[in-house]
């Protein structure tokens, strides 16, 4: 029997609002990797640049990860076989916590499956009723959904707009709430723009308030890897650092640091630990040669910057505007999203695999293609890429 | 499937505007003794060649529209086909009989959206038969745009189009506003609510992880600003709730379960309704007898004014008896799109100063959540 025929009545609805997204354009093309990320790939059969990829630093195919993973499914096996609350806690999780702490310079840390679930599982727990969350407009959307999940009050500030923050917080102020808590993204991964975390820190600090900040797209690229506390100096002040092994780091996993109560808190309530099984040992094994790499191997971190200054003048020299990035995330402003759509696929024709981020992820004439950096590019790799940018701008008529 | 478009040019719309008679309803011919020229024919015309040269539509389009300088004229001069007549005018000098016997035509033919080029009078008229019955979208070309209804200029009128018809954009409520121009002339200014139509805007993206948006409908916004209200109304039961005009405001009256005045302010007391189309008098009596209130409002119009446009009855009497800090505007996130910067003119100087000094306000525009958005006083 066809897939048709397994469609009932009652879920015929599937069809219909897929066909809809899809008439609208809002659906996704899921490309596949043959072989492992590095920056060059194998997607479906055609070698290409990767200039997609949270793969910072390299590290998602490093052999140090790659060895510590080995061992150990050797010594512990495929899985955890349980919740971590329950009989999935393995003294290889437990290690992972204390380098984590260690790393981001904080009493205590914990991990989670994936940084979606610490946002989500730990902000509805911080706050309720009585209590307000404030918010950057551009936050990720698992902040979002965490905030959504609480009968607390909900303010947004517009974008990195300090003025507005502090328009909300003066507002926040004269409603006597319980508690406070400002939640910013450390580095926004559409722009690639960082949070002004000293003056949101300024702020949180003179109304007494908390701050929570997301740094998935800044740890192992800010503060010369250890992410965007060390890059502020604020290491101790920020309340809840909240991050992911997933992008520069190379592996998988979410990350919660702070206080020693905050993640005894933390895996006492949120339903995203409590309820799921813990990730498998060979990742937290993984995971811990990540972070020790990034401390043996600061040449990594430096390289990425290298790449990033170079790209960004360059790409920036041939016309392209890359609107307010500030860190590997180096957008290349296209604006109709037919046209950048257009690009990507150009680009993928020539060996380049690049994402456009169009409406409505992004405003409608803000459509653009992220360019992601990576430590293992080299300036051919990086050449090839804005030769590409030449040859397609001026053929699209963007340049 | 056909998209059908009843298409109306007020063909004298726009032409007091500059032998400055602010309007056109009712002084054409003084407007023409005083050199007034048509411009409303080319800017419709403007905006439908853009949209057929520019944008290319390549949905089947059937034209619904009226004899001569009413519509068929620009569709003609515009080689556009598919085109059916649906109302002659007998006459030479069209007026606002015309637009709404037009009206009529559009909805017997059961159009899909009414693109039409003119002003405030144009748009009462049209409303005043199709009511919310069908989308409606205007070519501004009038004197006096403070309707909800129009886009920004010809060329944005085109591109609304192209995207309402792609169905990148969806259908909302716009205000419909009506300022008295004979009151107007002798130096009085009163603008008011006439009615909520149907206009085209942005749909609501819900952002529901990353990358990934939900596009969700003005009413799924409204209900959830209708439960935050329902949970306010219940943990201050010690508090008068004034509820002004709008549709977003009715559309919570209506969640909360009490009958309200579209167009006009009502109140109720611990969950009972304790007036009704208020005027300024009704509301001081009543702050009399509950000294604690607070009052909803919602943008309104094109400029988003919250007090001062179709809430006169909000006199500055009433409002500095409610307490600036008891002002509580809803809206949805698509109407603040459109209307960024919210406004405040009560006709008061030294109260109208104390908005200015607040700089900002604190706009509910879902359960429990608010955003910071900028105040503007008009005149200061």
């Amino acid at each position: 029997m066809g897939g048709i025929e397994f469609m009932k009545e009652q879920t015929e609805f599937l069809k219909r609002e897929y066909e809809d997204l899809k008439e609208k354009g809002h659906t996704w093309t899921i490309r596949s990797l043959l072989g492992p990320s590095e920056p060059h790939v194998n997607v479906e059969g055609k070698k290409c640049i990767m200039l997609a990829s949270n793969n910072y630093l390299n590290l998602a195919n490093h052999p140090k990860l790659k060895k510590a993973a080995v061992e150990a499914v050797k010594k512990y096996g495929a899985g955890a076989g349980s919740d971590w609350s329950i009989a999935g806690n393995m003294d290889v999780h437990i290690d992972l916590h204390k380098k984590i702490a260690e790393f981001k310079n904080t009493e205590s840390a914990v991990t989670f499956q994936t940084g979606f679930a610490v946002n989500s599982g730990v902000i509805p727990q911080l706050a309720g009723k009585g209590d307000i969350l404030i918010s950057d407009e551009l936050n990720h959307g698992s902040i979002i959904d965490g905030v959504r999940l609480t009968k607390a009050d909900r303010g947004i500030y517009g974008h990195s707009d300090m003025g507005e923050l502090e328009k909300v917080l003066k507002d926040t102020n004269k409603k006597n709430y319980r508690r406070t808590i400002v939640i910013t993204d450390g580095v926004f991964s559409m722009d690639g723009d960082i949070a002004k975390i000293d003056e949101i820190y300024k702020l949180t600090d003179e109304f007494g308030a908390m701050l929570y900040v997301d740094d998935a797209h800044g740890e192992g690229v800010l503060g010369d890897g250890y992410g965007i506390g060390k890059e502020f100096d604020l290491e101790k002040e920020i309340d809840f650092q909240m991050g992911t092994f997933s992008k520069a780091f190379g592996s998988f996993g979410g990350m919660l640091a702070g206080s020693e109560y905050l993640t005894k808190f933390a895996f006492n309530t949120a339903r995203t630990w409590l309820l799921s099984a813990a990730f498998p040992p060979h990742v937290a094994a993984a995971n811990i040669a990540a972070l020790e790499v990034v401390e043996e191997e600061p040449e990594r971190i430096k390289k990425l910057w290298d790449n990033t200054k170079y790209f960004k003048k360059e790409i920036e020299s041939l016309g392209f505007n890359t609107g307010h990035s500030q860190t590997p995330i180096i957008p290349a402003m296209i604006g109709d999203s037919k046209k950048a759509q257009e690009l990507a696929n150009k680009m993928y024709d020539e060996g380049i695999f690049a994402l456009a981020i169009v409406f409505p992820m992004v405003g409608r004439d803000k459509a653009r293609i992220r360019n992601q950096m990576n430590a293992g590019m080299t300036r051919k790799d990086l050449d090839q890429i804005l030769m590409v940018y030449e040859k397609l701008g001026k053929e699209l008529k963007l340049i | 499937m056909v998209f059908k478009i009843g298409l109306l040019i007020n063909p004298i719309s726009g032409m007091g505007g500059k032998v400055g008679l602010k309007g056109t309803d009712g002084v054409y011919k003084q407007a023409l003794d005083l050199g007034a020229e048509k411009i409303a024919e080319k800017k419709a015309s403007d905006a439908i060649k853009k949209f057929i040269f520019k944008y290319k539509p390549t949905r089947k389009i059937k034209w619904y529209t009226c004899s001569g300088e009413m519509g068929y004229n620009v569709l003609k001069n515009n080689k556009i086909e598919n085109i059916e007549i649906i109302y002659v005018t007998k006459k030479e000098n069209t007026n606002g009989k015309d637009t709404k016997n037009a009206c009529r035509k559009f909805l017997e033919k059961n159009v899909d959206l009414i693109y039409f080029c003119g002003g405030d009078g144009t748009t009462r008229d049209i409303f005043e038969v199709v009511k919310d019955k069908v989308p409606i979208l205007g070519i501004p070309s009038g004197v006096k745009m403070h309707s909800g209804v129009f886009a920004i200029n010809s060329s944005a009128a085109a591109k609304v189009l192209n995207e309402f018809i792609n169905k990148s954009l969806t259908v909302g409520e716009a205000e419909i506003m009506d300022l008295d121009e004979k009151k107007y002339r002798k130096g009085i200014w009163h603008v008011r609510l006439f009615g909520i139509a149907k206009g085209i805007v942005e749909p609501t993206y819900v952002q529901l992880g990353k990358a990934s948006f939900q596009s969700v409908s003005d009413d799924y916004i409204k209900d959830e600003l209708a439960e935050h209200l329902e949970e306010q109304l219940k943990e201050n039961k010690n508090y008068l709730y004034i509820f002004g005009p709008g549709g977003t405001i009715d559309y919570i009256a209506d969640k909360l379960d009490f009958k309200n005045t579209i167009l006009g302010i009502d109140a109720i007391y611990n969950n009972t309704v304790v007036g009704t189309d208020l005027n300024e008098q009704d509301l001081l009596k009543l702050l009399k007898k509950y000294p604690k209130a607070k009052v909803i409002l919602s943008p309104i119009g094109a400029q988003g004014f919250i007090l001062g446009r179709g809430n006169l009855q909000l006199s500055p009497k009433v409002i500095r008896n409610i307490g600036l800090d008891n002002i509580i505007v809803v809206s949805t996130p698509t109407k603040l799109k459109s209307t960024p910067i919210l406004r405040v003119d009560t006709g008061d100087k030294k109260l109208d100063k104390l908005f200015f000094e607040k700089e900002f306000i604190m706009v509910v525009i879902g359960y429990r959540l608010s955003r910071v958005v900028k105040l503007q006083t008009n005149k200061l």
